[in-house]
């Protein structure tokens, strides 16, 4: 993953992740923009269940909880990749 | 499938339309993505039992079946934000004391008290009941932690043996300087700065390399901040339920694969490191 790919999907997935902390819906559309982003690295497949989660029931408590386990999930393996984290 | 996924009823999940397959799948690639030395004792040194004023809740029961799905042996827990009517915690530290004692080889009892209102009758009722520490929130209860109010309880809980976790993290004001006083005061004090301290990291690292028992947990922590540290200051924690064991325990396992972190080293973070603060006691 490229520097700037590895940027996108941290920038993307951590302001999702504000997002479902705070309840706010914009938390559904920075998924699904995170989920593209993501498309073929680790992340990838941790947004793509986060984003057809929330877009489906945004309102239950326990999808946006398991949401936001996912998203916190993405955000570490694309942290990982950026600080070095050696290939899977 | 266990009737939980990634902490919450894996049915609500499901009639939300949620691919529950999947979401297993993750949960289980996500548990393995630490390796975990054998005969390690897994410890999630940060749980809230009760109802929060904001809504999230956990009971006994939940936690157990969720530290039993994750490979968890024992998890420090202590009251959520319900001060309940006197504003002291003497009741919901009560209702902890009792899942402790009826799970008393899971749950490891702290207390939790608001410093200005009854601390040390309730810190007193909660030695007396069991309890192994202390939890403090500045930002919910509304307290400097350098207040002399503060002071008086870390120094009595100091005094007691225990532990104090910090909430220290998600708020607005500068942590470094607090810290400072409250340690210049306490220096004998054993915190446990919760959120890798991402509240202001950097200054609370330089102050936690001046003091031996000062250590941070993962709770909802970021990676960056967790392979800056050295392991012997990190404990595995979850902050259920706004965490959960699975996301916790692929935070663990990025960190030690970025940090290069030895089987010694995971086998401290996820269990032997804040057995070593709580006095080595089972």
């Amino acid at each position: 993953m490229s520097a700037p790919d590895a940027l996108r999907v941290v920038t993307l997935a951590a302001q999702a992740e504000m997002a479902l902390v705070r309840r706010d819906t914009v938390a559904g559309p920075l998924l699904a923009q995170a989920a593209r982003a993501a498309e073929g690295m680790p992340a990838g497949p941790l947004l793509t269940h986060a984003a057809a989660m929330v877009r489906g029931e945004p309102d239950r408590e326990a999808v946006r909880q398991a949401a936001l386990s996912l998203c916190r999930m993405a955000l570490q393996e694309a942290q990982a990749d950026m600080l070095g984290d050696a290939p899977r | 499938m266990s009737g939980r996924l990634l902490g919450q009823d894996a049915s609500v999940l499901r009639s939300a339309g949620a691919d529950v397959d999947a979401l297993a799948g993750i949960e289980e690639w996500a548990r393995r993505s630490v390796v975990v030395p054998e005969g390690t004792l897994v410890v999630d040194a940060h749980v809230h039992l009760g109802v929060d004023r904001d809504g999230h809740k956990l009971s006994a029961a939940d936690l157990v079946a969720d530290l039993d799905a994750n490979g968890i042996d024992r998890a420090v827990a202590f009251p959520a934000d319900e001060p309940g009517p006197g504003g002291d915690f003497r009741e919901s530290n009560g209702r902890v004391l009792k899942a402790a004692g009826a799970h008393p080889s899971r749950i490891i009892p702290f207390c939790r008290v608001d410093p200005a209102v009854g601390a040390e009758a309730a810190m007193d009722e909660a030695q007396a009941g069991g309890a192994r520490g202390l939890k403090l929130h500045p930002v919910a209860q509304r307290f400097a932690p350098e207040g002399d109010e503060c002071v008086a309880v870390v120094r009595r809980a100091t005094d007691l043996g225990w532990p104090v976790l910090f909430h220290a993290g998600f708020g607005a004001r500068a942590l470094g300087p607090a810290f400072t006083a409250l340690l210049e005061r306490v220096p004998d004090a054993r915190l446990i700065l919760a959120h890798g301290g991402r509240g202001d990291h950097r200054a609370l690292a330089v102050l936690a390399a001046a003091y031996p028992d000062v250590v941070f947990d993962t709770s909802i922590a970021a990676l960056p901040d967790l392979v800056s540290l050295p392991p012997e200051r990190i404990v595995f924690g979850t902050d259920r339920p706004y965490g959960d064991h699975a996301q916790a325990l692929h935070l663990v396992g990025a960190a030690a694969r970025v940090a290069g972190w030895d089987a010694t080293a995971v086998r401290g973070v996820l269990g032997g490191n804040i057995m070593r603060l709580l006095g080595g006691a089972s």
